[in-house]
């Protein structure tokens, strides 16, 4: 009896949980006036919505320019990452507590006074409506530094002396040899990066104005509150579907690291 | 003592090189500006000009930002409370041998990866007050109709409900792994005590789940004052600025009246807010789990 | 000696290229050039070609050109960056007076009562009162007053007709009254099929031109927010606005929500909209079976004198950073002459800022066609604009939020949202002196 109570509940997560996204994109493929219905079906299903959204604004243009800013993010969130993590963990220099402190002391800035300042930053630099003012304030994590750092002092100090004797300089041995051993470390870091790039919205919308190198959810953004949706819904909803699909597929195929991740992250921090 | 020589690594300095140019830049350099910034007046496009203090006596003379910064804790204490008490119900389910586990977690954690704009717009639908999903179903259980974002009183909870619903899937996961790290013997040997299982969740669970309800809890805060994209595309801020939270304000004075300077104050003083509320958290918790 | 003779030819090139420039020294300074820019929309754009044509081919030696204003977010923004830079032009004819304050704070304009002839351009063509209200806090006129698109309240016939409102209502009570008749449910689902009128409820502070801003001024006989540059509100005008809004809400006669699937007024679900000259062509076009008539902004029961209301200007100004101010002038005087107001008539539907507008044959022919727009041509001798006050947006903002509480939520008494809109105001004005 407990069991059923228990499936029936679990069951009922589940379709609060993905019925929303299920009848968003249903709704999307009706017409306007058939949207406010439950059901996931209609008679007079069309991708019109879609057409009219990638008429309306640069979405294809706008999700290209998502790939090349998040990965480029990632990139280097991860080289530069495991370059600090690895000089914390295993080198020794005057200042490494120091610097460790420091970075855990940036980690808790609050963004909310360093907004302003760094977009007039990227005003004074120029480099305002350009990819870089996109990568270049999230190029380094302190969380990804963390991460890495913690990581790597757990490898063997045996496996880098070898590696030593053998004439290596400190770049081959982090990128040659203790990469990959560290596929956990380096999956996490790269799928928190991405998606907290991919996802972000708030940064976009300040520094970019140029319609062509808007980010994916930029742009969705502003069709949505923007007069160009004309408050039509099913337009609306198109356009959330496009911005949920690329991150669902992905999620789709990868879905233990996403979990990882985001858990361990929050488990570390 | 034999006084030896540490072996310094010179090279170390080549790789934390780029970290001390990124810190310049976008910490040190932010913050030093944001300390000039207070005291000047600037719109990007016209030269800068001192102000002195005015931007500080504008700030206590401004009702909006008092009430920004109440609906942002307004929205903290509403949905932090839901979500762990959501997180931690599902949590306990999921936590007994079940089939299909996994296929439960995939699906709720579903809404954490997607984009918050996507959430948002999902929910606007599901909101409307005429044809939203929400409504008509009340409406078929035969419940008056409830004005979720067109309400100056329902607006904000209804963004906080919409918040855990985004976020409770990460939540769910860390107090599955905190429940699953305490030991069955302590529930078995509380049973043989005659402990109700009412008396256990009290003294067993939620005791060894302190470390993680406080993680929940400082993320859920840290992320509950960057409450920014949802308000903006749900409500713009109303109806009658009760969805107004700190950032969006900031965001409104900086780039829609081009206010940099009183922009960069209300960001130091909302800093300190948080710092403050922060510091409070773990003062309060910290007592807790002494207990 | 070939040292000698080389450098005797380099002297004479030399010599000769800047004798030549000497040359197109002298020519360019003959021929003075002027950048003009109207406003960037397809009516203006084509007014101002025919202006440019025709003052080049009479003046040869002072060559205009013409550059539309560079689209951006709005033309406000593009002037201000252009003045901060540097970069503007000699003569503008997209001055909204709103923005003046920016301009002459960073000193991008030259006061054109610099020249001995602007008080006689300028009273010849602008009545006085109106003058007097576009000149600037120092004393000074900045702008050349050149059109404006009064705001007045445009009525459906039919539906009128049909739930018997016989008279054209002119004050609140007479308001109330229509409403009561014209606002119902026809097809009886419970739920109301056609309003009085309708307005957006979302606190966006240009809104408020069109519903409390209009009303204010009519209410206040001509007043605006400022006098000489320091906060006047009147706050028996601005209660009985807000009193009006919050009835006509709280009576349901406007409707709560925004409406979705097309403009109402079109459908006609509304029976009333309040609207500048501009968009009467704009509904010919679209629903050309419609009819409607034009009446001015209601007004509170007690009101004599003639109806204000709001008019969104757009004048002329000249740069600070023109080398030929003198010439500039010429071309601005050019710009309000008769033939071209007409043509401002005709191409555009805005009306040009002249006493004559209806005494003067010229226009006889344009009013004969257009009977409706004899009414606002009427009313544009009674219109003012907004304030040249600092931060006008963040003004209209908080007068939005204050408006939003106590008209549409009817959370806030009018009393106390007249008052505490101007505490908010006076903060505002405060931080920017």
């Amino acid at each position: 009896m407990r069991q059923i109570i228990k499936y029936s509940l679990l069951i009922l997560g589940a379709v609060v949980f993905a019925y929303p996204f299920l009848w968003m994109f249903a709704a999307s493929l009706k017409p306007e006036i058939e949207i406010g219905g439950f059901s996931l079906w209609s008679s007079n299903l069309s991708f019109k919505n879609y057409e009219q959204v990638f008429a309306r604004i640069p979405i294809a243009r706008a999700f290209f320019n998502s790939i090349i800013v998040s990965c480029s993010t990632t990139l280097s969130v991860i080289v530069f990452g495991s370059m600090i993590g690895y000089a914390l963990a295993r080198l020794n220099f005057r200042g490494r507590n120091a610097l460790y402190y420091l970075i855990l002391f940036t980690m808790m800035i609050p963004f909310q006074i360093t907004l302003i300042p760094q977009y007039v930053l990227m005003v004074k630099l120029g480099i305002t409506d350009t990819y870089l003012a996109l990568i270049a304030p999230t190029m380094i994590s302190t969380l990804g530094i963390v991460m890495f750092r913690q990581f790597f002092m757990s490898i063997p100090q045996a496996l880098i002396d070898a590696a030593r004797i053998d004439g290596c300089s400190d770049f081959r041995i982090i990128f040659a040899v203790i990469w990959p051993l560290s596929r956990p470390v380096v999956i996490t870091v790269a799928i928190l990066s991405f998606m907290a790039s991919w996802n972000e919205v708030l940064w976009p919308i300040i520094v970019v104005r140029e319609r062509t190198l808007m980010t994916l959810p930029q742009i969705v953004t502003l069709f949505t509150i923007g007069g160009q949706s004309e408050a039509l819904l099913g337009l609306q909803l198109a356009a959330a579907t496009l911005l949920a699909l690329p991150i669902i597929i992905a999620y789709s195929f990868f879905q233990r690291y996403f979990i990882d991740s985001m858990v361990s992250s929050g488990v570390k921090g | 003592m034999k006084k030896y020589k540490t072996k310094y690594d010179w090279s170390a300095y080549l790789l934390v090189l780029p970290y001390i140019i990124f810190f310049l830049m976008f910490a040190a350099y932010p913050l030093v500006f944001s300390l000039v910034l207070v005291f000047h007046r600037w719109d990007i496009v016209t030269p800068m000009q001192w102000v002195g203090l005015k931007n500080f006596m504008r700030l206590i003379n401004d009702p909006l930002f008092f009430k920004s910064i109440v609906n942002t804790l307004t929205f903290l204490f509403i949905h932090i409370p839901l979500q762990i008490v959501v997180a931690l119900g599902f949590a306990m389910i999921l936590n007994s041998k079940l089939k299909y586990r996994s296929v439960f977690r995939t699906i709720y954690f579903l809404p954490v990866v997607v984009s918050g704009v996507v959430v948002t717009i999902l929910w606007q639908q599901l909101y409307s007050f005429d044809s939203g999903l929400l409504n008509r179903l009340l409406t078929v259980i035969g419940i008056p109709r409830i004005p979720w974002i067109v309400s100056p009183e329902m607006a904000m909870p209804s963004v906080a409900i919409m918040a855990t619903w985004k976020n409770v899937g990460i939540y769910i996961i860390m107090f599955l792994v905190g429940l699953q790290n305490i030991s069955a013997e302590l529930y078995e040997s509380s049973n043989i005590d005659g402990a109700s299982r009412f008396q256990q969740f009290f003294s067993i669970t939620l005791p060894l789940l302190n470390p993680t309800i406080v993680v929940v809890l400082v993320l859920s805060t840290i992320g509950g004052f960057s409450l920014f994209i949802e308000p903006y595309v749900l409500t713009g801020g109303g109806p009658m600025q009760s969805t107004l939270s700190a950032v969006l304000y900031i965001y409104n004075q900086a780039f829609y009246f081009s206010h940099m300077g009183y922009a960069a104050t209300l960001g130091l003083v909302f800093a300190v807010v948080i710092f403050a509320v922060i510091m409070i958290q773990k003062k309060t918790v910290e007592m807790d789990s002494t207990v | 000696m070939i040292k000698y003779i080389l450098s005797l030819c380099v002297s004479i090139i030399i010599i000769g290229c800047s004798e030549k420039s000497a040359d197109e020294t002298a020519i360019s300074n003959d021929i003075v050039t002027l950048t003009y820019w109207p406003a960037p929309n397809p009516q203006e754009v084509q007014l101002a070609d025919s202006i440019v044509k025709e003052w080049n081919r009479l003046n040869p030696n002072i060559h205009v050109k013409m550059q539309p204003i560079p689209v951006s977010q709005s033309t406000e923004e593009v002037l201000l960056a252009a003045i901060a830079g540097r970069t503007t032009p000699d003569v503008c004819s997209n001055i909204w007076p709103g923005a003046l304050a920016e301009f002459t704070r960073l000193g991008g304009l030259i006061d054109l009562d610099r020249f001995t002839d602007f008080d006689s351009a300028i009273t010849s063509r602008t009545p006085k009162e109106l003058a007097e209200s576009l000149r600037d806090p120092n004393g000074h006129f900045y702008q050349m007053p050149w059109k404006t698109n009064p705001v007045m309240m445009l009525y459906n016939k039919r539906l009128f007709e049909a739930s018997g409102v016989s008279a054209v209502p002119r004050t609140y009570s007479e308001f109330y009254e229509s409403a009561k008749k014209v606002t119902r449910d026809i097809d009886g689902d419970g739920q109301t099929d056609i309003w009085m009128g309708e307005r957006d409820i979302r606190p966006i502070w240009w809104q408020r031109w069109f519903d409390y801003y209009c009303f204010y001024i009519a209410a206040s006989n001509g007043k605006t927010f400022f006098v000489n540059g320091e906060l006047d509100l009147d706050e028996e005008a601005s209660t009985k606005v807000l009193e009006f809004f919050r009835t006509c809400y709280a009576e349901n006669y406007f409707p709560h929500t925004y409406f979705q699937g097309g403009d109402p007024f079109l459908l006609e679900r509304k029976a009333t909209i309040f609207v500048g000259s501009n968009q009467i062509a704009t509904l010919k076009t679209l629903a050309p079976d419609l009819r409607f008539g034009v009446a001015p902004i209601p007004v509170p029961d007690n009101h004599c004198g003639p109806v204000y209301t709001y008019g969104d200007y757009k004048n002329i100004a000249i740069f600070s950073t023109t080398k030929h101010p003198q010439e500039a002038w010429e071309f601005v005087k050019y710009l309000i002459q008769t033939k071209y107001d007409l043509m401002l008539l005709q191409i555009a539907n805005q009306i040009p800022i002249r006493q004559d507008l209806l005494s003067n044959p010229v226009f006889a022919g344009y009013f004969n066609n257009n009977p409706m727009m004899v009414e606002f041509a009427q009313q544009a001798v009674y219109t003012r604009s907004v304030d040249a006050a600092p931060d006008l947006k963040e003004i209209f903002d908080a007068l939005s939020q204050e408006y939003e509480a106590s008209a549409v939520y009817g959370r806030k008494s009018p009393v106390d949202a007249t008052l505490s809109a101007q505490k908010r105001i006076k903060v505002i004005v405060d931080w920017n002196k």
